[in-house]
């Protein structure tokens, strides 16, 4: 296991009678932008805080670059992080901020200088050197963090969910500056976000947690086109999950009965599956075709609009087919002109066979 | 609209009067410190330095004032260091029996000063550290303590949570992070802390008066003047400390005020 | 909270928890302690000798002038506390309601400027302003009227409680008051609530356990007091404090003074227990 930098072997971490993490394993590559995504409460956090140190695991492993950390002291591993609040010291200046670990590990003011210009350079903050934290914009304070956490030249990087004070904007500014220098400096980043859109836009690889356990990991598309179960499949949002049972099996080929109809799918290949049982579909809402007339497609199903919902230039139509069963349907803006689109109007949603998704058990 | 103004009216001039109760008996003592009257009354007597020069001249006043100085500054620095390590204690663990460790840091004003004074030199004299130089200090320091320890907490709660972690993170050790994080942003509230335990224990007169002994401070020397008939030496003697305590208070507030502007927390 | 860890006790830790422990411990719990056995100890020849004897109680307790003192101090602290608390409560709710932010950060510097000047200042002040040929007095002469004995009543120990009191209590109610949400105020005189009622409805209700912890430490302050009753009051009937006083400056009596402070400290606790409950209770 040459290139992993980091392993978690069985880690638990209890507080008190609360499961925080249970029974997490994992291998996290050199020079790998690694996500771990959940909703609030997962462990994600706690998972992060315990490869700083900041956290011991109540028992299992955790090797940083072959050795164990176990009993490390937080001060003595070079784990950078940084931290939701950012946590920058708010009676020191920019600069001082910076050479702060530098200082810790006993480089002289001279040098300590030289090195932190450079990476106030590199992030373009150099002409807020002497600035107080109080007179810095929320993106100068996040490229500060990010300079102060990255002057000790570590091997890798943790992040608590940086972005989550910045405006949209911002946030899309700091994602390629991240990917820009993760990819420049060829370190390990390991990022923690309850944010889809960002774990997906940055990482090689993402890990989703819920209550305290990995639920999948993947690149970002695996996960994507092929959510390993409902939690995933819901938690990654804009995904059609239609339940239902196998009605026929043909080679490749099933047929799925639903209350709304039935629909085909390509069948996974390391599913054995029998005529009769029950499973859900995934079907993402942007590989979804929305016509006024009936199309000759795969899967066809008539719907009736209950709402839609804009966001920049894509517009999600919310539908509901016969059964109740609820559709969501992306498309672009320019596309939705074509239509005539009112409440209640009938519409056709159609997608590819290739596109619908199995959900393992 | 007229009755709206009646009752503003009616509260401003309310506060004023509780504000001038409140006032007049520090102002009386100004202005009847420099008024020749022994029996001050209106209209006022001629101005006089009579008073002042009185207690230059008294040598008692300037022993007081030398044990009152000496103690104020040794209780303002053992207060704030126990203060200190308390509100840490408080800001950074959690632990059993955490509320009764507060309690013992912060009930000591709820007892009476008379009730403090005789439990503190029926136990000192016990111990035989009775009517000693250091008596004072150690019984004003229990008294100081809760002042401290709340000063320095309220700042600390301006910290922002993660700072100490965000320090080990990038390679302080605790003790390093202790002076290089917490007692830095801690300054201006360990320094006011200073200034204000001073000027309490440069008051207290009740515990004083049983615990002293011959070393006299300058409240206890005004508690034996007023014991005695009417002296407007008190007065001069009050003005005195009133000007001290007050040059403290006002250092400590401006520097509280401090927080307000450079080093709040982010969060 | 995150940084809260609450693992095994590290030498780094302890130095940080230890002073109070100790200081406090020796210098604040084991005095109290120590007064509370030291009720039970004789006096011979008058010279104290360790025992554990209940004669100091029941010496004390039977005495007529223990329980006069008992009951004129606790009066006297009642009433100060209703007083105090009524005078301030029309101040506080000025400040709180009637002034700006800026009015009121500066009211409370002021108000807090007492703590830091001499009570014994003060209170020699007042005896001058009060006294019978005093300030007041000669003001009033100017208007034609008869000079009114303050000093040495119980209206001068009631002036000497309120300067010891008001501020605190201002400062306390005042607080209290500008925390309460001003959206039900409104609310209630939107229902259509008059002033009035929505003072005694809706205000005094939601600043409930502000208004008490002032009433609580006025009382606390009133009860132990001596200056005010000694050097404004007369003496006449002394309180407990001064009881204290004089039982142990004369004569080596410390043990009966300990029995006073014993059961000054126990109504204190009830007195306090009992606010506190009616703070937090919850209406029903």
């Amino acid at each position: 296991m040459n290139d992993s930098l980091v392993v978690f072997k069985n880690v638990v971490k209890l507080f008190g009678e609360f499961v925080a993490v249970k029974e997490f394993s994992l291998e996290i590559k050199k020079g790998e932008f690694l996500a771990i995504m959940g909703p609030s409460g997962c462990g994600k956090t706690t998972t992060l805080r315990m490869l700083a140190g900041l956290d011991q695991p109540t028992s299992g492993e955790i090797c940083l670059n072959g050795k164990l950390m176990n009993d490390v002291k937080p001060s003595e591993r070079d784990t950078p992080m940084v931290w939701q609040t950012l946590a920058l010291f708010p009676f020191l200046n920019v600069i001082k901020n910076v050479e702060f670990g530098l200082k810790m590990r006993g480089f002289s003011a001279d040098e300590r200088r030289i090195k932190a210009m450079t990476w106030l350079k590199r992030l373009e903050i150099e002409e807020f050197a002497s600035r107080d934290i109080s007179q810095l914009s929320g993106g100068q304070r996040q490229r500060v963090a990010l300079a102060r956490a990255l002057v000790t030249e570590p091997k890798i990087l943790l992040l608590d969910e940086p972005l989550s004070a910045l405006d949209a904007h911002l946030v899309i500014r700091m994602q390629s500056v991240l990917t820009r220098l993760q990819r420049e400096l060829d370190i390990t980043f390991v990022y923690v976000t309850h944010s889809q859109s960002e774990a997906f836009a940055m990482a090689d690889r993402v890990v989703i947690m819920a209550k305290g356990e990995i639920e999948q990991i993947g690149t970002p598309r695996e996960i994507y086109r092929a959510p390993a179960n409902r939690f995933i499949a819901e938690f990654i949002g804009r995904n059609n999950i239609i339940s239902g049972s196998i009605l026929d099996k043909k080679e490749n080929l099933i047929t799925l009965q639903s209350k709304a109809g039935p629909f085909s799918v390509s069948s996974p290949e390391k599913l054995s599956l029998e005529v009769g049982e029950k499973l859900n579909l995934v079907v993402s809402a942007d590989v979804i075709t929305v016509s006024e007339k009936k199309p000759e497609a795969d899967n066809v199903i008539e719907c009736s609009l209950i709402g839609e919902e804009f966001i920049g230039s894509i517009v999600t139509l919310f539908l509901e087919a016969k059964g109740g069963i609820e559709f969501k349907a992306q498309i672009q803006q320019r596309e939705i002109q074509n239509l005539d689109i009112r409440s209640g109007s009938q519409l056709f949603l159609s997608w590819p066979t290739a596109s619908g998704h199995i959900l393992p058990k | 609209m007229t009755a709206t103004r009646t009752t503003s009216l009616f509260f401003k001039s309310y506060i004023c009067l509780v504000f001038v109760f409140v006032v007049a008996p520090i102002l009386a003592s100004f202005i009847f410190s420099f008024n020749s009257d022994r029996f001050p009354t209106i209209p006022l007597g001629n101005f006089t330095l009579h008073w002042y020069k009185t207690i230059y001249h008294d040598k008692d006043v300037w022993d007081a004032l030398w044990i009152s100085v000496t103690s104020a500054i040794s209780v303002s620095i053992i207060a704030t260091f126990i203060g200190f390590c308390t509100a840490y204690t408080d800001y950074r663990y959690n632990f059993f029996g955490k509320s009764a460790y507060l309690a013992l840091a912060l009930l000591p004003p709820t007892i009476p000063l008379v009730i403090m004074g005789l439990a503190m030199l029926a136990w000192l004299s016990h111990i035989g550290m009775s009517g000693r130089w250091y008596s004072i200090i150690i019984a004003h320091v229990v008294l100081c303590t809760p002042f401290a320890m709340a000063i320095i907490r309220i700042r600390l709660a301006q910290l922002n949570s993660s700072a100490e972690a965000a320090a080990w993170n990038l390679g302080a050790s605790e003790w390093r992070t202790m002076g290089e994080i917490i007692i830095p942003f801690s300054l201006p509230a360990i320094i006011s802390s200073l200034c204000l335990t001073a000027a309490v224990s440069f008051d207290e007169f009740a515990v004083s008066w049983f615990v002293s002994g011959l070393n006299k401070t300058i409240p206890v020397i005004i508690l034996e003047v007023l014991q005695g008939q009417v002296d407007p030496q008190i007065n001069a003697i009050g003005t005195f400390v009133f000007l001290t305590s007050m040059t403290l208070v006002v250092i400590a507030q401006i520097l509280l005020m401090t927080r307000h502007g450079k080093g709040l927390s982010h969060e | 909270m995150a940084s809260k860890t609450s693992k095994g006790l590290t030498w780094y830790a302890a130095t940080w928890r230890l002073p109070n422990l100790v200081w406090q411990f020796l210098f604040f719990v084991v005095p109290l302690a120590f007064l509370f056995y030291l009720s039970f100890w004789l006096v011979r020849n008058y010279r104290m000798v360790p025992g554990f004897d209940s004669v100091n109680w029941v010496k004390m307790l039977s005495k007529d002038y223990f329980w006069d003192a008992y009951y004129f101090t606790f009066c006297m602290a009642l009433v100060a506390t209703v007083i105090t608390s009524c005078i301030a409560f029309p101040c506080s709710y000025g400040l709180a309601f009637k002034t700006s932010n800026a009015t009121r950060r500066w009211a409370i510097f002021f108000l807090i400027i007492p703590f830091f000047t001499s009570y014994l200042v003060r209170i020699y002040s007042w005896q001058v302003i009060l006294a019978e040929n005093g300030v007041i007095n000669a003001a009033l002469g100017y208007l034609g009227l008869n000079p009114f004995i303050m000093l040495n009543t119980v209206v001068g120990t009631l002036v000497g409680y309120l300067t010891l009191a008001l501020p605190l209590v201002v400062i306390l109610q005042t607080l209290s008051l500008s925390n309460i949400d001003r959206s039900l105020i409104g609310a209630a005189e939107n229902l259509g609530c008059g002033r009035l009622r929505v003072v005694f409805t809706v205000i005094i209700p939601l600043a409930k356990i502000g208004l008490i912890v002032g009433a609580v430490f006025c009382f606390i302050l009133s009860f132990g007091d001596f200056v005010s009753p000694y050097y404004l009051g007369g003496s006449k009937p002394p309180t407990l404090s001064i009881l204290i006083i004089d039982t142990t400056k004369s004569g080596q009596q410390w043990p009966r003074a300990a029995v006073v402070a014993v059961s000054m400290i126990l109504t204190l606790l009830v007195v306090a227990f009992a606010a506190v409950t009616a703070a937090y209770r919850k209406r029903t």
